[in-house]
């Protein structure tokens, strides 16, 4: 708890009759602001899906405002980079987050990276809160609530969460994020729905009749609506601006299309034993352990091996690419990715059961849209600019005035 | 003696140096109009003028002058003479911002073939030449937009399959008549090989008008006149002089169902195949506006596939399916252009359409951080069209045992891309495995209009993902299943068109009856085309009107249909 030393909670009974409890940092301010913006996060939807018949209300916004159909995720894409490259505006080689699961050279181990501490850059959060704005985060999954730690003004910890899952369904992160809005009114609120991931992560039918995803689908199109309601019915919407987005897509792979690089990689002279791996679902990330001065020569024994596996779409020099991969060092040496339809399962084939993945270039298209009834929001526009996760920082400070970060975006304003 | 060395192009004019040379040029115009007739200008520039391959900076101007009596296409007679060219801002002629001069002679059949460079993206430009004081017709041209600029609009008219024997250009007319494009996509069969009586009008081959030379097209000197009597159609003239041109060949420019090293119409006692398509490559490199090699010089190779970019909006990739494929699987039907095919030649990966090195450029091109739009010159259909499908999660390890069957089923034109499964699962792939949209095949070849879906798998579509669409244009006067079978028009094409469509789901429409031509508008919301058709080819002054339109809005994949064209209904 030493984390949330300095800070003020709120238990509050919510629309679904659950409890939401809420932590605030001490003196918050509470003034009804002038602007307000959301950031909406529909974890793992793939822009197809809002034309699905499925999400009426999605649809509705993205056509009522402005749409960027090429919009896409970025390297790794997994669900922690992708939130911490929308808060921090910057790619991971300065952000420190390139993925969910990391080899932790330091620990020995592979963790994942959700720990305040493991952003290393500012976040639009903490520049609205030095601003003397408010903010507030409602991210449904844990180790979201974990990464972005007491950096908002107002938070709401993901409780009931889901066994296995890790999650808070959307009808209670929904819960939370009205009560947020009704009791605190911050300036920013970011908020994580989780359900479309979850259920398409575990949908054993999503290569076929995507039976859940598509309950899901339904059922987050309901809480936006709920959400939007409460902006449209308290006068707020006027003084909105809604970014939405995913933070990657979604992939389904069958059983037995399954890759399994540590038995081959140690089944090698040189890298026995002296590799280990962090598995993103989609990505694998390589970690060569040995002797410093056999590393160029590991990397490269590494990307061959990993190449000639069936599924694997590309083995890459985490360094020698390290101009358009933007990852940091913390992503490793080597970075695989599958094919569509493909997953890995590192360290072994019964490691990674699950048959909906992300993180590989397939899982690359997001919706991303502006939405709102600020005048800021151009209304039925669809921009062909390339749009995407790395932009929601720029696009929230320029609609607040607030000036870029030391080093400058790496995304662009959307406004 | 190349293009390089004649060309020389002076620097960008300034701005007072355009007043002076304005001056001048107007004073050359006037010298024309007031000394020489317009007869004269239609003997020299004959062949009227044309221009291609629009790059922000730079687009292909062309022309062929006829010095003398005796200076006929493919003759090899007429005198080396000095060429100018201009390129104004104004029809008029009174703000030149380039011009030059180039040589020219029998050695190229008195063509003239420029790239016009320091021009500025995205507007208009008017051109002409200037031999001994008479000066060509003016043409009009358009650049393309800067690389990185946010382009709202591009428009393209879309045609392919012009067979002169066939008919009269009508629908060039109609494209000419419309002042809303920015460029005209040739698609190719630009022209054809054949002799007179050989593949006229309808079933009974009815020459509406006979080709020159008379016999097939196989030496250099007949290319050259074929290409020449080409462009002395009025309606193609005009369309050129309006719009630049950006066209890829399909297998007429050299003869009927051409592979890499021959033809279904090449025969032995026509000599060597790879000659005969050497000299119909150096006429068309000649002829026509195009870049082959990135340049506009002869004689320095005859790379056809190439990609335009129009700013952020759209990057057109424009293929050659003919130059690198190995030979078409010979159909099971004897005698028949058509399949069906089950021969499983049709998916050997050792097998190729694109060749090599031309698959990876593509590939290469179709990528998520480039241009939004991802539209492909496409001379032959890549939809599945195929009969009899099994899913691949079925057939591929039933095929990795027996290898008994092609992967997409029966194919029923294995000339198509149906005949090269391999390199189409490798495109489809590619795209699927790097997430990316809003891919559109622009098409031709088969006389028939068709709007498709590209689904991954055909035979559980529509579940699953489609890899992008397809729009196919109809042919300017060729041939379709009506006019082969002499049934009245939706008689017998429309239980075909049912058949297809209801073993390939993928296929949203088809029209086997129509000829015409298509305009495509794309904007960052969506891709649309619009189908016009002609009336009857053998009426020079047939109308033309719309017949639908579809559309793939942007990041779907999926088309719907349109319920009026762009522009307003003609």
């Amino acid at each position: 708890m030493t984390r949330l030393r300095r800070r003020a909670f709120l238990e509050v009974l919510g629309a679904g009759g659950a409890t939401l409890a809420f932590s605030s940092a001490v003196g918050a301010a509470t003034a009804a602001p002038r602007k307000r913006s959301y950031v909406l996060v529909l974890d793992g939807c793939r822009p197809d899906e809002i034309d699905s018949g499925l999400m009426p209300t999605v649809q509705g916004l993205r056509d009522g405002g402005t749409h960027y159909p090429r919009a896409s995720s970025l390297p790794v894409m997994e669900t922690i980079p992708n939130h911490v490259m929308m808060m921090t505006g910057v790619r991971p080689d300065r952000n420190g987050v390139p993925a969910n699961a990391i080899f932790d050279r330091g620990l020995g181990a592979v963790r994942d990276l959700d720990r305040a501490s493991d952003i290393r850059a500012t976040t639009v959060i903490e520049q609205l809160n030095r601003s003397g704005r408010t903010t507030g985060t409602v991210l449904s999954k844990e180790y979201l609530y974990g990464v972005f730690g007491a950096r908002a003004t107002h938070r709401w910890e993901p409780e009931p969460v889901v066994p296995v899952s890790g999650h808070a369904p959307d009808i209670v992160t929904v819960d939370a994020a009205i009560t947020m809005v009704e009791q605190f009114d911050p300036h920013l609120v970011f908020v994580n729905l989780g359900d479309i991931d979850r259920l398409g992560h575990s949908d054993v039918t999503g290569t076929t009749g995507e039976a859940a995803r598509r309950t899901a689908l339904a059922s987050a199109d309901l809480q936006v609506k709920r959400f939007v309601d409460l902006l449209r019915s308290t006068g707020r919407w006027e003084s909105s601006l809604l970014v939405v987005l995913a933070d990657h897509s979604m992939d389904w792979s069958l059983p037995h299309r399954l890759i399994s690089l540590q038995p081959l990689l140690d089944a090698d002279p040189l890298l026995a034993g002296r590799v280990r791996i962090a598995q993103n679902g989609g990505a694998d990330l390589l970690y060569w352990t040995g002797p410093d001065g056999q590393r160029q020569a590991a990397v490269d024994r590494m990307r061959t091996i990993a190449a000639g596996h069936p599924g694997v779409l590309a083995a890459h020099d985490r360094v020698a690419e390290r101009a358009w991969l933007r990852l940091g060092a913390r992503a490793g040496d080597v970075l695989v990715w599958c094919r569509a339809g493909w997953r890995f399962s590192d360290p072994d084939q019964t490691s990674n059961p699950i048959p909906g993945n992300h993180g590989h270039p397939a899982t690359y298209p997001i919706p991303f849209f502006l939405a709102g009834g600020h005048p800021v929001v151009r209304r039925g526009v669809t921009e062909g600019a390339h749009a995407r996760t790395v932009d929601v920082a720029p696009t929230v400070a320029a609609y607040f005035g607030l000036p870029a970060p030391a080093g400058g975006w790496d995304g662009t304003s959307r406004l | 003696m190349s293009q390089q060395l004649n060309e020389q192009p002076t620097a960008r004019v300034d701005r007072r140096t355009v007043l002076k040379t304005g001056a001048a040029a107007t004073g050359a115009a006037a010298v024309v109009v007031g000394t020489r007739s317009a007869g004269a200008a239609e003997r020299v520039f004959r062949h009227g003028v044309a221009s291609g391959d629009p790059r922000p900076a730079a687009v292909v101007l062309w022309t062929r002058v006829t010095p003398t009596a005796a200076a006929t296409p493919g003759s090899g007679k007429g005198p080396r003479v000095t060429v100018r060219w201009q390129v104004a801002t104004d029809r008029a002629f009174r703000h030149l911002v380039r011009q030059g001069r180039f040589a020219t002679g029998p050695s190229r059949d008195h063509t003239v073939k420029v790239d016009a460079t320091g021009l500025a993206p995205a507007r208009w430009y008017f051109y002409r030449f200037l031999l001994d004081g008479v000066a060509s017709p003016v043409g009009r041209t358009r650049t393309a937009p800067a690389h990185d600029s946010d382009v709202t609009r591009l428009r393209l008219g879309v045609v392919s399959c012009a067979n002169l024997q066939a008919g009269w250009f009508s629908a060039y007319r109609h494209l000419a008549d419309r002042d809303d494009l920015d460029a005209v996509l040739h698609l190719g069969d630009y022209l054809y090989e054949y002799a007179p009586g050989e593949y006229g009008y309808g079933v009974g081959n009815v020459d509406v008008r006979p080709h020159d030379p008379p016999r097939e097209m196989v030496s250099l000197a007949d290319y050259r006149r074929r290409q020449a009597q080409y462009k002395t159609d009025p309606d193609l003239r005009r369309l050129h002089a309006r719009y630049p041109f950006i066209a890829t060949w399909d297998d007429h420019e050299v003869a009927n169902d051409a592979w890499q090293a021959g033809a279904e119409n090449h025969q032995p006692d026509e000599g060597d195949y790879r000659a005969r398509r050497a000299r119909a490559h150096r006429a068309y490199d000649e002829w026509m506006p195009v870049r082959l090699d990135g340049t506009a010089a002869l004689g320095d190779g005859t790379r056809m596939f190439r990609r335009l970019r129009f700013g952020r909006l759209a990057e057109l990739s424009m293929l050659d399916l003919r130059t690198y494929r190995d030979q078409q699987v010979a159909s099971s039907v004897p005698g028949s252009p058509v399949g069906p095919v089950a021969d499983p030649a049709l998916s050997d990966p050792d097998r190729t359409m694109t060749g090599r090195a031309q698959l990876d450029w593509l590939k290469d091109g179709l990528r998520t951080g480039g241009a939004q739009w991802k539209l492909v010159g496409n001379p032959v259909m890549i939809a599945p069209v195929t009969f009899a499908q099994l899913p691949h999660d079925v057939l591929d390890p039933v095929n990795d045992v027996t290898g008994l069957l092609p992967r997409d089923g029966l194919a029923y034109n294995a000339d198509q891309w149906d005949g090269y499964t391999d390199d189409r699962r490798e495109v489809f792939t590619h795209l699927r495995d790097h997430g990316v949209r809003d891919t559109v095949f622009l098409t031709g070849d088969i006389h028939s209009g068709w709007a498709c879906e590209l689904p991954l798998d055909a035979a559980t579509y529509p579940l699953g993902e489609s890899a992008g669409v397809e729009l196919v244009c109809s042919s300017v006067t060729s041939n379709n299943l009506k006019d082969i079978t002499g049934s009245p028009p939706r008689t017998t094409s429309l239980a075909v068109e049912t058949t297809i469509k209801a073993n390939n789901r993928h296929v949203k429409y088809l029209d086997f009856d129509s000829h015409g031509f298509s305009v495509l508008d794309v904007t960052p919301e969506r891709v649309q085309m619009d189908w016009f058709v002609i009336g009857d080819r053998a009426d020079r002054g047939t109308p033309a009107s719309w017949t639908a339109s579809w559309a793939t809005d942007s990041g779907t994949q999926r088309l719907r249909p349109v319920d009026r064209p762009v522009g307003g209904t003609r």
